[in-house]
């Protein structure tokens, strides 16, 4: 339990800051200086002199939920995919969902990021999708190979003279067979999606002009770098932590699960 | 397959990877809400001042024809004229392809070197100390977004400490003022150092437990030779690969560096470019980045399918 503590801790503070902090958000938003530090400003004001803290109190859950929904249907998408690919048993069909995928990892992800951002309204939904389709190549790849494996498997061949349906065998078997491949990487799925949002708010993707998001508050609020740190500096930690604290949180669960599971 | 077919097949790929990347680029371009002559005519458009821009820069013509016409002075190494100012795309590319490239240069020449070393130290000494600091370091800090970290590293190193400079701003050559650099250089090379020393640790290990390592050292060669001349070659093909893939990173790291620290680099150009819908700018920058992604990309499948041909390579 003492090597999850940690890393528990470093995940567990972002996280419910975003998901309780904005009930806890009693400073209201009004206003006072810019970038000064006085009382009842515990982290003093930002660049248009709300409270720093009601702000971090309120902005964590975009980043948060933006990730989670974008990860989620990455998956979505890529594993039904790659359980096609990897189980037809037509070239053409392997080709053609794959080649596809090859054109979009040519397009370096800031790229289309910035351009997908700037060609749709800023909205949540349309940073989801980006994120989405930046992310597709990867899963679909790793889910195929997955299929590939055991649906070369003499269990599959069984089932196939037997005369189960390919949809069965898919899911009642390969799909099955996958999830610890899949499970492997979702942590690195995860943060690589908190990573995408968070740079993409940062850049002023995404984000609403008034909204209290802590990757644009840290854009909005460096140019007081040198008055008033602390609104630059606590959502950059935040973000920090979240991100290495998923990663590490993660290795630890599958490390426990493969020392108690031989495999 | 052969080597001289399979780099036919590979670069036909490329080319096409490249085209395609010109026609979504193109198309997203297309719907970008207002047009450059918007851009130009300024806070108080008026109607007609911004159909008579449209038609002076060509843009009441079709799109495809518009599009079919790029690519073939493109052909030519022609990418156009900047909409928003007198410069030639290629002028523009040309004036901030030298501050990215520095950057993109030196963190190369760090992580690769630093990777080695940190892979290598770690895998002699697995499940050890150093191993455990290196391992959870580099998983750690896998993923955390270049603008946080480099932002928490402005206020300590910039701010507080006051040992660099906190951006790029002054003027003057970027080399004659090597404390500037320190601080980027250092935000750029933290995700590509984590995933590059994770393989090359992972390969090492494997190279020092496999049989022709054993019998190197049974033979009573010296370990730093067995270390470097037997383990290391073996270890380092899935890094080959990774460090492609890190090209990307770098560009989309090289965007955000560059907005922090105030860098007149690519990054800072497409940004620009694309907030003021610059068509020609940031086709030809997203051609040049494209280009070099694939160039990389195809440079380390050949290299990996030299290196261990009978592995089957991704593409």
């Amino acid at each position: 339990m003492k090597r999850f503590l940690i890393p528990g801790a470093l995940v567990a503070v972002p996280v419910l800051l975003a998901a309780f902090g904005p009930l806890f958000a009693t400073g209201g938003t009004g206003k006072d200086v810019a970038f000064s530090s006085g009382p009842g400003h515990p982290f003093g004001t930002d660049f248009v002199g709300r409270d720093v803290w009601t702000q971090v109190l309120l902005g964590g859950g975009s980043v948060v939920f933006v990730a989670v929904a974008a990860t989620a249907c990455t998956y979505l998408v890529a594993v039904p995919l790659g359980l096609v690919a990897g189980m037809t048993r037509h070239r053409l069909v392997d080709e053609a969902l794959l080649r596809p995928l090859d054109v979009l990892l040519a397009i370096p992800s800031m790229l289309l990021l910035l351009l997908l951002a700037a060609a749709a309204p800023s909205s949540r939904w349309v940073l989801i999708a980006v994120v989405t389709v930046i992310n597709l190549p990867d899963v679909v790849r790793i889910s195929r190979a997955g299929a590939l494996s055991s649906a070369a498997s003499p269990a599959v061949e069984a089932m196939r003279l037997q005369g189960e349906s390919p949809a069965r065998i898919g899911i009642g078997y390969v799909a099955r067979r996958m999830l610890r491949t899949l499970a492997a990487d979702l942590g690195t799925r995860f943060t690589g999606a908190i990573y995408l949002v968070a740079s993409a708010s940062f850049l002023g993707v995404g984000v609403a002009p008034q909204a209290a998001d802590w990757a644009a508050m840290i854009d909005r609020n460096r140019t007081g770098l040198f008055l008033q740190p602390w609104a630059v500096v606590l959502p950059a930690l935040l973000i920090v932590a979240l991100s290495v604290g998923v990663n590490l949180t993660f290795d630890r669960l599958l490390r426990k699960r493969k020392s108690e599971v031989p495999t | 397959m052969s080597l001289p077919r399979y780099l036919v097949r590979r670069l036909l790929l490329g080319v096409v990877q490249i085209l395609l990347v010109v026609v979504v680029v193109f198309a997203l371009t297309e719907a970008l809400p207002g047009d450059a002559a918007v851009t130009i005519a300024g806070d108080n458009p008026d109607p007609a001042t911004i159909a008579l821009l449209r038609e002076q820069l060509g843009l009441d013509r079709p799109a495809w024809e518009r599009l079919a016409e790029w690519v073939l002075a493109a052909l030519h190494g022609d990418f156009g004229r900047s909409l928003t100012g007198p410069m030639e795309v290629a002028d523009i590319i040309g004036a901030s392809l030298g501050p990215t490239l520095l950057l993109a240069g030196l963190t190369l020449a760090v992580v690769v070197p630093l990777s080695l070393v940190l892979g290598v130290v770690a895998a002699n000494r697995e499940g050890g100390r150093a191993d455990r600091l290196i391992t959870t370091a580099t998983l750690g800090f896998y993923s955390v977004p270049e603008f946080a970290m480099g932002l928490l590293l402005v206020t300590v190193f910039a701010v507080q400490l006051r040992w660099f400079p906190p951006t790029a701003v002054g003027g003057g050559d970027l080399l004659s003022r090597p404390a500037v650099l320190v601080l980027p250089v250092v935000v750029l090379l933290l995700r590509p150092i984590c995933s590059l020393s994770r393989l090359v640790r992972a390969g090492m290990v494997d190279a020092l437990r496999s049989g022709f390592v054993q019998q190197a050292r049974r033979v009573g060669l010296p370990p730093l030779r067995v270390q470097l001349a037997h383990a290391l070659p073996n270890a380092v093909v899935p890094a080959v690969q990774q460090l492609a893939r890190t090209t990307d990173w770098l560009i989309g790291g090289v965007v955000v560096v560059e907005a922090i620290f105030v860098i007149p680099g690519l990054g800072t150009a497409l940004v620009d470019a694309v907030s003021s819908r610059d068509l020609p700018v940031v086709q030809g920058l997203a051609v040049v980045l494209a280009t070099v992604t694939v160039v990389v990309n195809l440079a380390a499948d050949v290299a990996a399918h030299v290196l261990a041909p009978a592995a089957e390579v991704s593409r």
